[in-house]
């Protein structure tokens, strides 16, 4: 079995998955069949976020792992340079 | 007896008249060692100990690159100990990979099953039998050990790492979707006949050469079956991952997916 620590932090995951998959999945299929007037429309931000976000989390995504494999493989470059 | 059972039945397919009674099995076990001063004797000890219990016809080659610290007389020291059918010396001279190494083993290997593992004890032997079990039941060309199913896993790793190879693995199954649910393990068991056709088609390196051969495998349609393993990370000796090795990894993961 994982330690301690660990499986607390694999929970901790697993729950912040749920709640925002519910979030997500409330947002974009039920609320569209939900009378505009009700008032569980105040918890969700207008729809266009719907997409923006996802969309903008993806392209920070592929960033970070751009960025981490450029600094990468500079320093190999570096190290290969120096070792020369 | 069972021999003569099978030449005497010459309807019988091909494939049936390969296969050998269980006494007549032999497994090598092939162990490429660097520096393996310490853990030597105590694997070489745990090897005889489960195939002796489970009364196992084995040898185990043991390919020494040359250690400069004395890998090699250890090696031969058990050699006397444990006798030179059983425990088998063939050495070189320098570091020359993995691959090459386990041609080499090939070459003097006079079983008809080949057992690839690491000789630093984070692969414990005790799982021999139950792989060896595995095949048989499925009738299995390879049989690898799993880290990521059933009671797999690893001992001695921290979040960080079990993180990184968690995702690594998913990326794999994704982008490789190779029926295996361990790719980089090296803990394996593959008929004779199938590991010297995997490594002639096999072209690269590391980690990523044990990963080529699972996805080759699939290639050619050999049947592989899993048995969870426990891994345990380095008892004695330094084990890191790098940002270098995490890299290299997704340069080997895409050639893979562009070439197979």
């Amino acid at each position: 079995m994982a330690t301690g620590t660990d499986q607390v932090v694999g929970l901790g995951l697993v729950a912040v998955s749920l709640i925002i998959f519910t979030y997500y999945t409330a947002w974009v299929i039920l609320l569209p069949f939900i009378d505009s007037q009700h008032v569980i429309h105040k918890y969700f931000l207008p729809r266009a976020y719907a997409v923006a976000i996802p969309l903008a989390a993806g392209l920070l995504l592929l960033l970070f792992v751009g960025l981490f494999i450029s600094y990468v493989m500079l320093k190999t470059k570096r190290v290969t340079k120096k070792a020369q | 007896m069972a021999s003569l059972e099978v030449s005497r039945s010459p309807r019988r397919s091909r494939r049936e008249l390969e296969v050998r009674s269980p006494r007549q099995n032999k497994y090598s076990v092939l162990l490429p060692t660097y520096n393996e001063r310490e853990n030597l004797p105590l694997i070489v000890w745990l090897l005889v100990k489960s195939f002796s219990e489970s009364g196992i016809n084995y040898e185990i080659i043991i390919i020494d690159d040359g250690s400069p610290d004395g890998t090699r007389d250890v090696a031969e020291q058990l050699e006397k100990i444990y006798g030179s059918d059983r425990i088998l010396l063939r050495p070189r001279e320098k570091k020359l990979g993995l691959g090459t190494a386990y041609i080499h083993g090939m070459k003097h290997a006079t079983g008809n099953y080949i057992i690839i593992m690491d000789a630093d004890l984070s692969h414990h032997p005790k799982f021999i039998p139950e792989f060896i079990r595995k095949q048989k039941e499925g009738n299995f060309d390879i049989v690898s050990g799993t880290r990521y199913k059933g009671n797999g896993g690893v001992y001695g790793w921290d979040l960080k790492r079990k993180i990184i190879s968690r995702g690594a693995n998913f990326l794999t199954q994704i982008l490789l979707r190779p029926g295996a649910s361990d790719l980089t393990g090296s803990f394996r068991l593959y008929r004779k006949e199938v590991l010297e056709k995997l490594i002639e088609k096999c072209v690269s390196k590391g980690y990523v050469f044990q990963m080529e051969m699972i996805v080759r495998a699939r290639q050619l349609n050999y049947t592989i079956g899993e048995v969870p393993i426990s891994f345990v990370d380095r008892v004695y000796g330094e084990s890191k991952l790098g940002g270098n090795e995490i890299v290299s990894f997704l340069k080997g993961l895409l050639t893979l997916f562009a070439t197979t």
